[in-house]
């Protein structure tokens, strides 16, 4: 088998290892539940997908980032809440990849053989705290005393930047930009999970307050709480379970620097080149094979990046592969079908863990009037920390 | 309150969160700015040159480091136009954030100082200033030079 440092999957030495639970949350402003009660929600849904008893989960890992809401170490709360004692577990955060973040320790956990059945947890709570104050605490993600303490980046701000230079560099323009934003919201109308349910035009984006120009607010995805669970389990267990085990067939991880000012450049994101070239080596496949995929649009410019990064296209050809409708279903590679970050809505930590429950639905046929033609059987998780400061591709198969 | 909106305990407890945060290691590009002069690190061991600056090496881990001119002359890269701020900024906004390319190939992110998004432009000159020099904290910016 290949060799490649810093990916996960199909070596001799890691056991086989399957989605057999998911479970979800509604996304949106949720000031109904606790942060606990919000968890609990996809955590049963994950366990009775699953057909298992809880006390089977011998691993909880916890991806969030927190700050915003009353709970500082919030897996405890989360474990006692949905009766997990004795487990082992951890908060994991890796920025907006935290829940990738989340599903690589579980993976792990099944993999090395300390435990049968593990679970991840994604979940974010942002709506407790003013919206200025949210965009503050992501805002300081970057590198603190050099981007923020004087100069009050956004994370709006950092994605605008990687706007205006693939603009320059490749004549795309704000329009291009909006059509991202008009296919999240016409799938996420098609989700009752979604935070946003209504179709928009590229008027109503074009016209929205400007947040940091050229991103304007329907560019971005919102301030959201909501969570989702996966249950992992060995392929031993997983093929006792359910007939429609999802195979983690790789999991590519990088980084890049904190710093923008650090970056060679700004039309695309390295992390995600080098994490997706990783995930398909081990996975044995190219870009080509993917049937389905949810990418990281944290903003929309975000998602014409993530085509031609992850290599679904060009470098500067990302705006005609969507304009084409080939990133629709029906198209050649259907992108972001619930409603991605932007129309579903973007609880930071629970993102990656949604967007494995959605290609699993997928992989399933489970995925109803969204349901994508599944050729290959094959589908991608991309999922980005910050500007590219963390990526996580997670490549799923319906064959071991 | 919103009728339609679900009880919410609003909590009584704050919490004032304010760093004090380490500059030791960079402390002669902050005394030097007060100064209007801008230098960064060099690596004497690998020749590795940073920005912003450090004195531990991330090339070679060496600690043997100088410091040098940065330099103020640089090339727009990309910048914003930051509208929506975060809270501690509201009383600063809104304001323009560049990256411009200064000499050895380092690059620098700070505000634009006079000049409308429309008239920023990649490639553009732009020159780093010194503000705030008398006072504790001092930062810096770009300014189109015309």
């Amino acid at each position: 088998m290949d060799t490649v440092k810093g990916t996960l999957g199909l070596s001799e030495t890691l056991r086989g290892v399957a989605i057999v639970g998911i479970g979800h949350s509604k996304f949106g402003r949720r000031n109904d539940v606790s942060v606990a009660e919000l968890a609990f929600e996809s955590i049963r849904g994950a366990v009775e997908d699953a057909g298992i008893d809880k006390k089977q989960v011998e691993n909880v890992t916890l991806g969030s980032v927190g700050g915003w809401c009353e709970e500082t170490v919030p897996a405890t709360i989360v474990n006692e809440y949905s009766g997990f004692q004795h487990v082992g577990s951890m908060r994991v955060e890796a920025a907006c990849a935290s829940g990738s973040a989340a599903v690589k320790n579980a993976y792990l956990s099944v993999a090395s053989g300390e435990s049968d059945i593990a679970m991840a947890v994604g979940l974010e709570k942002m709506t407790e705290v003013n919206t200025l104050t949210a965009i503050e605490l992501m805002g300081r993600g970057g590198s603190y005393l050099w981007e923020f303490e004087n100069f009050g980046m956004t994370f709006a701000s950092y994605y605008a930047m990687f706007a205006v230079a693939h603009m320059n560099r490749f004549g795309t323009t704000e329009e291009d930009l909006a059509r991202v934003a008009v296919k999240a919201h016409h799938y996420g109308a098609m989700n009752p999970l979604a935070q946003f349910q209504k179709e928009i035009t590229i008027e109503k984006v074009l016209s929205s307050q400007v947040v940091s120009w050229p991103l304007k607010l329907y560019d971005a995805s919102p301030v959201s709480d909501g969570s989702a669970a996966v249950v992992l389990a060995s392929e031993e267990t997983a093929k006792k379970l359910t007939d429609t085990p999802i195979w983690i067939k790789s999991i590519g991880a990088s980084s890049d620097s904190a710093d923008m000012s650090r970056r060679d450049g700004y039309v695309g994101l390295s992390a995600t080149v080098d994490a997706s070239r990783k995930a398909y080596s081990v996975a044995k496949i190219g870009p080509e094979m993917v049937d389905v995929a949810n990418c990281h649009d944290c903003f929309t410019i975000a998602e014409i990046m993530a085509y031609e990064d992850l290599g679904f296209c060009a470098k500067g050809e990302g705006t005609k592969l969507l304009k084409d409708g080939q990133t629709m279903i029906g198209g050649k590679i259907p992108v972001n079908v619930d409603g991605g970050l932007k129309a579903k809505g973007h609880p930071i930590g629970a993102t990656g863990v949604s967007m494995m429950v959605e290609i699993s639905k997928q992989l399933r046929g489970e995925a109803g009037k969204r349901q994508v033609p599944i050729k290959n059987g094959i589908g991608l998780v991309h999922n980005v920390g910050g500007t590219g400061h963390y990526c996580y591709v997670t490549v799923l198969s319906r064959s071991r | 309150m919103d009728a339609s909106e679900p009880p919410t305990l609003h909590s009584r407890r704050t919490l004032d969160l304010r760093f004090n945060i380490p500059i030791s290691k960079t402390n002669r590009f902050w005394e030097s700015l007060k100064e209007g002069k801008f230098i960064t690190t060099k690596c004497k061991d690998c020749g590795e040159v940073t920005f912003p600056p450090q004195v531990d090496c991330p090339s070679c881990m060496s600690s043997n480091s100088e410091w040098i001119d940065l330099g103020t002359e640089a090339e727009l890269v990309t910048f914003t136009y930051v509208v929506i701020t975060p809270t501690s900024f509201v009383d600063s906004g809104p304001y323009h954030v560049a990256v411009g390319k200064l000499g050895q190939g380092l690059k620098v992110l700070a505000w634009v100082e006079g000049a409308t998004t429309e008239e920023l432009k990649p490639g553009m000159k732009l020159r780093l200033e010194a503000r705030n020099g008398s006072a504790a904290s001092p930062y810096y910016v770009f300014v189109p030079v015309k």
